[in-house]
């Protein structure tokens, strides 16, 4: 019962120091602060079309963070989301374009498993070298990064360009890949669902199956495994290609579910702000939900902070770090404890 | 009057006291074993001593003065210095740099490498150490390991030093060259508190004995005037029951198990090669110095290393370049001689851990799904059968004893009926009770027709438990001969690399 007293306490006093840094920073910025905290509060739930607005942020972070929690489970740092991610929205916006013709019940799970195919194939390549090589995937999928928002840019302006504009965008993709909207007037769209259907086929996967197991224990300890005639490369490869394809349909579901079009910089940092999302929720996928539905809150919510009082969403990054920042502390503090016997 | 006085020491972990009223008392110029079984509170106490942990109540006086140690630098600065049973060396520093790692010598911070280097060579030569302090520590033997770790004590000028369970990797040769440094040491004017569960080392080699049992001190003695079965029974609280092995009937089957011409590679390039043949319900064992290519050899045999050459054979099937995972469905199971490193997920529970063995040989899995219930039955089965000791099927294996851990390990890899077993220093830091457990462990499955490949630097163990004794010298086999009255001093020999007449057959 203690140990549980303590982990209610130290959380208040994560959450205190977290809000102080808030306050301090915006203070800093000359604001006012019950103006920005009402405003920051309003932008959150101010409004349902605020609050689908919360949902509709959370959906690729469920997605990606999922993707990282697989690959942190079996002890790939999986740092390329973000490039998955990219891989996932050129996967569909090519098929799409390619396939105009083809009616939404072949056309929807056409792209999402080619989306899926595509974000797997991009961390298959660091999977692939770490386990045959072991060369570092952290390194590697940071790369890649790069390579595919790259590729993206050189895209949109070539192969994918809309011949109707100047500029660089792919053209608007035919209506039968578009994902349905749930609530209209809100932008929440089917993306959703499929990110809580993937919650519940990532729970299924690390804590149920066999092969989730066997991610596990790799992450855990993959000298016992290799003695215990369990297969290390195959477990590594196969979260790599599981957690980069969950990436790659959080780039599906934000083409399909809101942009209807490729451009550059369709995501804000998603695959980066997922790793935060992944700690944050302990990489077990109910966590996740909470975790990216917080994250994607407090992006929202500072958002409509700058309009109304002023104070800039960089803000909301600097307390998103600090936070992880705090939380870190905490739980090395507990392991200590843990180890001290206290 | 003594120079350490520990009192009424308290000390407890979640609820659960590891150290209740201990009392230690060590006096200058002795060697002082602390002994008791494992979770006896041994290291507890010491840790407390080093100031790792803080003691809940009770009090500690060094040379009259009370002290409290906030930590081990605190220790350190009193001349109290602590091995540790896992060493805590850095593989790639030398050992002049891990000897003198965090100090500051006169010049700082300009290093005199040269002098610490003369200083360093000068100590150990009059220990008679041999141990060149350019040496780099990945290179060293784990003898060696822990003569550097006994160095950087002397370099500290400690008074007073705690060793845990020093002679658990060690050969008996090696072991009697640690305590005669002792006495050395001893004459200087240092104590030495020995931990350790070993009773003959306590009788021949120590002046006095404080027994712990439990968390508590049972009683401190002079180890003059006891004899092994009072301080058997001081310890575990009941007397022992010597393992018996019984002759088994050895049919004329062919061999289960079959290394033809075998080829490993031995750390730093040599190859070993070995031709041995194990029947049914036959253990063979594997006696030898650590360090002479066993572990390769296991290793090697388990897949776990590239094949070099010659052919493994189990149960006429050709297994030389199978993986891990094809030798383990061949029928062969491995006990590593660390189970921390190759054997548990230590931060999985019970019943998970259980599921550690390829995936074709699970009766858990149902489809591609783990049967949770499946689970938790087979392991409900196992703590019964094995009396594993634990707070729940979840609980994470970094808190059960060694003896447990192990207990779990047996388990697993008896599940399925295994043809061969390979155990490698199956009883390596247990304590007598789950020592007793795992020999008796292995005769079962020797009746049961498996074969064993018992390798131990332990000879007692060897000589305790084989059919027959294969001696290991430089990664190949010197000699191999029945356990039937045998000539303890030729197999010493042997171990050294000296063939005597007629030793090879």
């Amino acid at each position: 019962m203690k140990r549980r007293d303590d982990e209610w306490v130290s959380l208040l006093v994560v959450t205190g120091a977290t809000l102080l840094v808030a306050f301090g920073l915006i203070a800093l910025v000359g604001s006012n602060l019950m103006v920005a905290a009402s405003s920051f509060l309003r932008g959150i739930f101010g409004s349902s079309y605020a609050m689908s607005e919360v949902l509709v942020r959370a959906t690729p972070l469920m997605l990606a963070a999922l993707g990282v929690s697989i690959g942190f489970k079996t002890g790939f740092t999986n740092l390329g989301a973000e490039g998955q991610l990219y891989m996932g929205a050129i996967a569909i916006t090519a098929t799409a374009l390619v396939f105009p013709g083809l009616p939404p019940i072949v056309m929807i799970p056409l792209v999402i498993l080619v989306g899926f195919a595509a974000g797997g194939a991009w961390a298959l390549i660091p999977g692939f070298l770490k386990a045959r090589f072991s060369i570092s995937e952290v390194i590697m999928t940071i790369m890649l990064n790069y390579v595919a928002i790259n590729l993206v840019g050189i895209l949109v302006r070539t192969s994918l360009k809309d011949p109707a504009y100047p500029y660089p965008m792919s053209p608007i993709l035919p209506e039968s890949a578009n994902f349905m909207q749930m609530l209209p007037p809100t932008r929440i769209h089917a993306g959703l669902v499929m990110a809580l259907l993937m919650v519940i086929a990532v729970h299924l996967l690390v804590f149920r199956s066999r092969l989730g197991f066997e991610m596990r224990a790799v992450g855990l300890n993959g000298r016992a495994c290799l003695c215990s005639g369990i297969q290390v490369n195959r477990a590594t490869i196969l979260s790599a290609i599981a957690g980069g394809g969950l990436a790659g349909l959080a780039g599906v579901s934000e083409i399909a579910g809101l942009h209807h079009r490729l451009i550059e910089g369709i995501s804000p940092g998603f695959g980066y702000v997922a790793i935060i999302v992944a700690l944050l929720g302990k990489n077990h996928p109910v966590g996740i939900v909470f975790a990216s539905i917080g994250i994607a809150a407090l992006q929202i919510g500072s958002m409509a902070m700058q309009r109304t009082a002023g104070v800039p969403t960089s803000i909301a990054s600097i307390v998103m770090g600090a936070l992880i920042l705090f939380l870190v502390i905490r739980d090395s503090r507990q392991s200590i404890a843990i180890l001290e016997g206290v | 009057m003594p120079v350490l006085e520990m009192k009424d020491i308290c000390k407890s972990f979640f609820g659960t006291y590891a150290n209740r009223d201990v009392c230690l008392e060590v006096r200058e110029g002795e060697i002082h074993a602390l002994l008791g079984e494992n979770g006896a509170g041994k290291t507890t106490l010491m840790n407390i001593l080093y100031g790792m942990y803080q003691k809940d109540a009770g009090s500690i006086t060094i040379d009259g003065h009370e002290i409290v140690f906030k930590s081990p630098k605190d220790a350190i600065a009193r001349h109290i210095g602590m091995v540790h049973q896992h060493f805590t060396l850095v593989p790639t520093l030398t050992v002049q740099q891990n000897i003198t790692l965090g100090l500051r010598d006169s010049g700082y911070p300009f290093s005199r490498e040269r002098a610490r280097c003369e200083h360093i060579d000068r100590l150990s030569d009059s220990y008679g150490l041999k141990t060149h302090s350019r040496t780099l520590v990945k290179k060293l033997s784990v003898g060696e390991m822990q003569r550097v770790e006994i160095l950087k004590l002397l370099y500290r000028k400690a008074k007073i030093l705690i060793l845990d369970e020093p002679t658990a990797v060690l050969t008996p040769q090696e072991s009697d060259h640690l305590f005669a440094m002792f006495k050395q040491l001893k004459a200087e004017g240092c104590s030495i508190i020995v931990i350790t569960h070993h009773i003959q080392e306590v009788l021949d080699h120590c002046d006095r004995v404080t027994v712990l049992r439990d968390g508590c001190s049972i009683s401190t003695v002079e180890t003059k005037g006891i004899d092994a079965k009072q301080l058997s029974t001081m310890m575990i609280g009941r007397e022992l029951v010597p393992v018996a092995r019984e002759r088994q009937n050895h049919h004329m089957d062919a061999p289960v198990l079959e290394l033809v011409d075998f080829g490993f590679k031995r750390n730093g390039g040599k190859v070993g090669s070995v031709n041995l043949s194990l029947k049914q319900s036959e253990i063979l064992g594997i006696a030898g110095v650590d360090g002479n290519g066993q572990k390769e050899l296991l290793e090697t045999l388990m897949g776990l290393r590239h094949h070099e050459k010659g052919k493994v054979v189990c149960c006429q099937q050709d297994i030389s370049n199978a993986s891990t995972a094809e030798r383990r469905l061949a029928g062969i199971g491995y006990i590593s001689d660390d189970r921390h490193r190759d054997s548990l997920v230590l931060d999985m529970g019970i019943a998970e851990n259980l599921l550690l063995r390829p995936a074709q040989s699970t009766t858990t899995t149902q489809g591609r799904m783990v049967n949770k219930q499946c689970m938790l039955e087979q392991a409900t089965r196992v703590v019964k059968e094995f009396s594993i000791k634990s707070h729940g099927l979840q609980e994470p294996m970094r808190f059960l004893s060694g003896g447990n851990q192990q207990k779990l390990v047996l388990a697993r890899e008896f599940i399925g009926s295994p043809k061969v077993i390979i155990a490698f220093q199956p009883t390596r830091g247990l304590d007598i009770g789950a020592t007793e457990f795992v020999h008796n462990q292995l005769l079962a499955m020797r009746s049961a027709g498996c074969a064993t490949l018992l390798v131990s630097t332990n000879l007692e163990e060897i000589l305790l438990l084989s059919d027959r004794i294969a001696v290991i010298h430089e990664g190949s086999i010197m000699a191999t001969i029945e356990n039937k009255a045998v000539d303890i001093t030729r197999i010493g020999l042997l171990m050294a690399g000296v063939k005597t007449e007629g030793a090879a057959r």
